[in-house]
């Protein structure tokens, strides 16, 4: 079980839908996280090393026969980081629902005619 | 809509729809993922027509049919099958946790399965003396690997998506947040 901890550096849309794209997975191709998230080299490849530079991914480059090869895997406190940051953004939503029912009940109360 | 005023959350400037909307691209990405690693359905047509191939060039009696069209259906639905899944492979590996015995077994279940019918229905046909029992047979099989196929492939993206998420359905730990 995961405590909470919202993650800015994950929060961040693109560096989330990369992020989301690597938990699932024991590692992805450079080309294929690319071609997933409709993003260019330069970008992919930014956003990556940022993660890389956090500490969250490990970036492999290798060959394949004579083909360069360069793969992405969330590293052990990438994967923590990330499920951390999915418990933070469920007790955001319970908050959420919880401030909503408080503030319905309320309007309700207020709103009650007193018949 | 509620969602105008939900409330951010201290410190993560984060609303509720935010964070509904952030767990969703998360669910998208990771079906995204399985989806890459499973055939596509075509994959289970052609399988299908080469073994109506075989099944029928099986029942014609000519040996220069059977010698051109066996061979050639076999290496079709081999070059075929050797080439899909290394290349599902080299895009992307699922998470080992995603990959269990159960999904081994339901494909090895489905060939059993798909072996049985063919056998079962073309020896019936045979014993009988009916025409075609190859033919017949090869199409029994493979309609249990069109139907059965694209099943497989849906059990198993179930099954991969379970677990890549256990901790989305987990609520989060009370009083561990540093929010």
């Amino acid at each position: 079980m995961s405590t909470a901890r919202f993650d800015e550096l994950i929060h961040a849309p693109t560096r989330l839908a990369i992020v989301s794209l690597l938990a699932a997975a024991q590692w992805a191709d450079f080309k294929y996280i690319r071609d997933e998230l409709g993003l260019s080299d330069s970008a992919l490849s930014k956003q990556l090393s940022a993660l890389e530079a956090a500490g969250y991914v490990e970036i492999r480059k290798g060959f394949v026969g004579k083909r360069p090869r360069t793969s992405a895997s969330l590293s052990r406190a990438g994967r923590q980081a990330f499920e951390q940051h999915v418990a933070a953004l469920q007790q955001i939503i319970a908050r959420s629902r919880q401030d909503g029912h408080a503030t319905s009940a309320a309007e309700a109360d207020r709103g009650s005619p007193g018949l | 809509m509620g969602d105008m005023q939900q409330p951010s959350s201290a410190g993560t400037g984060a609303s509720g729809a935010e964070a509904a909307a952030a767990l969703a691209e998360i669910q998208r990405r990771q079906e995204q993922v399985i989806k890459a690693v499973l055939v596509p359905v075509w994959f289970w047509w052609v399988l299908a027509a080469g073994i109506v191939a075989i099944g029928a060039a099986r029942d014609t009696g000519d040996l220069t049919v059977e010698a051109i069209t066996i061979p050639l259906a076999a290496l079709v639905m081999a070059v075929l099958t050797g080439a899909m899944i290394p290349e599902l492979r080299r895009r992307v590996k699922v998470h080992s946790a995603s990959s269990g015995g159960r999904a081994a077994a339901a494909i090895i279940g489905m060939i059993v399965v798909i072996d049985g019918v063919i056998l079962g229905t073309a020896g019936i046909l045979a014993a009988a003396h009916l025409r075609y029992p190859g033919t017949i047979g090869c199409a029994a099989g493979a309609a249990v690997i069109v139907i059965a196929g694209p099943l497989v492939n849906r059990y198993m993206h179930r099954l991969m998506l379970s677990q890549a998420r256990p901790q989305m359905s987990d609520p989060p730990e009370a009083g561990g947040s540093t929010l």
